[in-house]
């Protein structure tokens, strides 16, 4: 690392009402560099980087860009020099092509006797789009794209857009690329992020911290708005970062093993027959009380399809569903929640909640018509009731009147998770529940799996890796092709490998 | 009518392999309104014994389609960006209105003869412009402003006609609303040259990608840099100068002006809006589909017509259309609530 920083961010200090959101912070990009970015959700890291494309203002410190102090006022801004951001949602307008996406707002370049010149537009894009190695129409609609391919249009047009102010090695931001990406696409996108090293600076920010410590040439760590360390390649370990992320040492234990519990006896819910044709064959299965089931299976098995026809979102065409030795009839997520099946999505801010609306109508959604009298909703007991459950999951909130959109993500999955307690369910199916949550929130979460279990709750987990499955479950179903392949028990004290599981996988 | 969906690969398509013409009709769903056209048309050939495919009929067709079309074009621009616009009733009857004032008419000594277009239109774009005004900077919804406006400028209509029919002495105007070229209306003409303007705004200036983009998501368009505020207010106003010139063809047609002149076009207009496919929740559509839409309709009012159908049916008929279109035409993952 030689010479000046393309970026040197000196002391920023940022706060929001009530929170403290950056601390004292410095970060610095060299040229040509891979900085991965992590800490936990709400440690600052968007914070930082918003402030450094000019979403956000510092209240006070500075940036210096390339030796000269700047202050940035938007994102468009930013870009002129030099410092552009792909955000997790995307920007693209899906309704216009490939081309009228990368010139967007820089039309004038192609202007031509006061008309646009379209064949022009597509020969640069073409051009621009050979940078990355990317076979796109640039008259396609980005509608009809990929992810992984939006995703490297807007780095090419963050390429193009500092290549025309005349910017040499811009600063790429990419906030948590990989999260829409399957495998063989993430190794694409690394393969070209290590490409583009040659003439950028890139600043990755990830929940996965093998992908971090693959990409990156630093790590900086932050948390709770501080930077709290920044490890060279060769000396960011996983574990280091775990540990320095959450701030104490990971119990050796990661997944509770110690409280896994004996299932009951009884079966809480037997599954006979079911089947959708053309998704999964008829499948067979029960869960016990306080026994936790893991569906495991690549992506296409048929896990998701049997979990969702079980809640009632996709109909089944044969077979039934016994909740506590009796028969019950699901057309709908209605007759799920009736019978006492939740559960939990993984996306939660579009499935899961009202973001829209407080803690308390959130939490008391579905048991609203037991808190009917007379026609009238008695508030005190829904404030009783809600409150109770707020203590009881540890959710953090100012007041029970909150928009769950002003809760961090940890808080809004607890409130999904208190709104089924609340409706006393007795199976729960949890749909992917540590899905983008940093290492501090799902070790909650795991606690709070565990806690489910033995308070008797029957679960049905979906998991996001093998390893999360084996360390919480009690046993194991697997699925390939639409069809229930085997089934491995894991008690505490012999816990297959994944290379074990994997086999019967695929 | 749905949208063709077109099996992409990486973005490499097969509208690749298919000729230019045709890849530009399924790209830009103009194929399913142009089916639509051609069946409706179809119908009321075979509905009619033939009688559709006079002359005299075609030419009617074209003419009362062309002055549709000029208010659709307008109107769809705004409902392009998401937006609506309620207002050309009364907007089109305050052009016809002064527009009668100030040609040679009954009424006043001014005559200004065809200068009356262009001032018209400025007439017309200043109520847009006062729509824009309103809708963006005081945050007011455009379903509002616009309605608000349709019944100002009505109710200003009325007061400068003095609620009764101004008739106008202009002898050119009956040319230029009856006469033809080859068999091709003047007015047809006038409209194709506004179609070729408005479709090379369009495709071919910044402020065109504009509108899609802010159809698209505004919030993004903002996030771009994109003037959205100013943007809104100049289609609002070219909208306006639209209206304007409808209404200057309704009164050459007429050969007179009153508030009433324009009485019913709005849901004509919002209905070729959506049969020509243009979303109404912004975003995709454009000129062209605006074209077929309103030669879609045309073609079913005046073939009921011509068919003897009950205006009572008629009435049914046009709004099962509207439903059934817009049913059809909408985008139902960018809407997750309906309003």
């Amino acid at each position: 690392m030689n010479g000046l920083p393309v970026i040197d961010m000196k002391a920023i200090n940022k706060t929001f009402p009530g929170v403290k959101a950056l601390e004292n912070i410095d970060f610095r990009v060299q040229e040509n560099e891979i900085v991965g970015l992590v800490g936990e959700n709400g440690a600052g890291k968007s914070t930082l980087m918003k402030v450094l494309i000019g979403l956000y203002r510092e209240d006070n410190g500075e940036i210096i860009l390339r030796g000269e102090k700047v202050i940035i006022g938007d994102p468009r801004e930013a870009a002129q020099m030099g410092v552009g951001m792909v955000f997790q949602e995307g920007c693209l307008l899906p309704n216009l092509t490939v081309a009228e996406n990368l010139f967007l707002c820089q039309e004038h370049i192609f202007r031509n006797k006061g008309l646009l010149s379209v064949s022009e537009m597509i020969k640069v894009a073409e051009q621009q789009l050979k940078r990355v190695e990317l076979e796109v129409n640039p008259r396609a609609y980005v509608r009809d794209l990929t992810q992984a391919c939006r995703q490297m249009v807007e780095i090419v047009r963050l390429l193009w857009l500092s290549s025309i102010s005349g910017v040499e090695n811009p600063v790429l931001i990419l906030d948590e690329p990989t999260t829409v990406l399957v495998s063989n696409e993430i190794e694409r996108l690394f393969s070209i992020l290590r490409h583009l090293k040659k003439e950028t600076s890139i600043i990755f920010i990830s929940h996965r911290l093998e992908e971090v410590v693959e990409l990156s040439d630093r790590v900086v760590i932050l948390k709770d708005g501080k930077k709290i360390a920044e490890l060279p390649r060769d000396d960011a370990q996983i574990r280091k970062i775990q540990m320095l992320m959450v701030g104490h040492e990971l119990a050796e234990e990661y997944y509770k093993e110690s409280e896994q519990t004996q299932p009951g006896r009884e079966k809480v819910i037997e599954v006979e027959g079911l089947e959708i044709r053309g998704k999964f064959e008829p499948a067979d299965f029960s869960v016990r009380s306080g026994e936790i089931v893991s569906l495991v299976g690549v992506l296409g098995s048929g896990k998701e399809e049997v979990c969702r026809c079980i809640c009632g979102v996709l109909r089944a065409d044969a077979g039934k569903v016994k909740i506590n030795g009796k028969e019950i009839k699901i057309d709908s997520p209605k007759d799920a929640i009736r019978a006492g099946i939740g559960y939990i999505p993984s996306d939660r801010r579009d499935e899961g909640l009202a973001l829209q609306m407080d803690v308390m109508s959130n939490i008391s959604l579905i048991v609203l018509r037991d808190m009917i009298r007379a026609g009238f909703l008695q508030v005190a007991k829904e404030r009783k009731e809600t409150s109770f459950w707020v203590e009881h999951c540890r959710i953090k909130t100012p007041s029970l009147k909150t928009l769950c959109n002003n809760l961090s993500g940890g808080n809004q999955q607890k409130i999904v998770l208190a709104k089924w307690l609340a409706a006393r369910v007795k199976v729960l199916i949890l749909d992917h529940p540590t899905r983008g949550i940093d290492v501090g929130a799902k070790e909650e979460i795991y606690r709070r799996i565990r806690m489910l279990a033995s308070e008797g709750m029957a679960i049905i987990l979906m998991s996001d890796t093998l390893e999360e499955d084996i360390g919480l479950c009690n046993r194991m179903l697997i699925m390939k092709d639409g069809k229930i392949t085997g089934e491995i028990s894991c008690p505490v004290e012999d816990k297959p490998t994944p290379v074990d599981i994997i086999s019967y996988m695929v | 009518m749905r949208k063709k969906r077109v099996v992409v690969k990486d973005g490499l398509n097969i509208r690749e392999r298919i000729g230019r013409g045709f890849r530009y009709i399924i790209s830009h769903s103009v194929f399913g309104p142009i089916t639509a056209l051609i069946l409706v048309s179809l119908v009321f050939i075979v509905g009619t014994g033939g009688s559709f495919l006079s002359l005299k009929n075609l030419q009617n067709i074209l003419s009362l389609g062309s002055i549709l079309a000029m208010t659709v074009f307008g109107s769809s621009l705004v409902i392009l960006m998401g937006a609506i616009d309620l207002s050309p009733e009364g907007v089109i009857a305050l052009c016809a209105v002064i527009g009668g004032l100030i040609m040679k008419n009954e009424r006043t000594v001014v005559d200004v003869g065809f200068w009356a277009i262009p001032i018209v239109m400025m007439v017309g774009a200043g109520t847009g412009l006062i729509n824009g005004t309103i809708n963006t900077k005081l945050k007011v919804p455009s379903l509002i402003t616009t309605l608000g406006m349709w019944f100002a400028a009505l109710g200003i209509a009325v007061i400068f006609s003095g609620g009764s029919t101004n008739p106008i002495m202009d002898s050119r105007l009956q040319v230029l609303a009856n006469g033809s070229l080859f068999g091709i209306p003047y007015i047809t003409m006038v409209t194709i040259c506004v179609f070729i303007v408005l479709a090379i705004i369009e495709k071919r200036t910044a402020i065109g990608k504009y509108i899609f983009a802010i159809g698209g998501n505004e919030i993004l368009a903002k996030q771009v840099g994109i003037n959205v505020e100013r943007v809104k207010v100049i289609v609002f106003s070219i909208a306006g100068s639209l209206y304007g010139m409808t209404g200057f063809f309704l009164v050459a047609r007429l050969l007179s002006a009153n508030p009433t002149i324009s009485r019913g076009i709005l849901f004509p207009a919002i209905t070729a809006t959506v049969v020509g496919g243009t979303a109404l929740s912004g975003g995709i559509g454009g000129v062209v589909n605006a074209l077929i839409g309103a030669m879609t309709v045309t073609v079913l009012r005046s073939g009921m017509v011509l068919m003897n159908i009950s205006p009572y049916v008629q009435g049914a008929v046009n709004g099962v259309v509207l439903i059934l279109a817009v049913t059809i035409t909408m985008d139902r993952k960018k809407i997750s609530i309906i309003k």
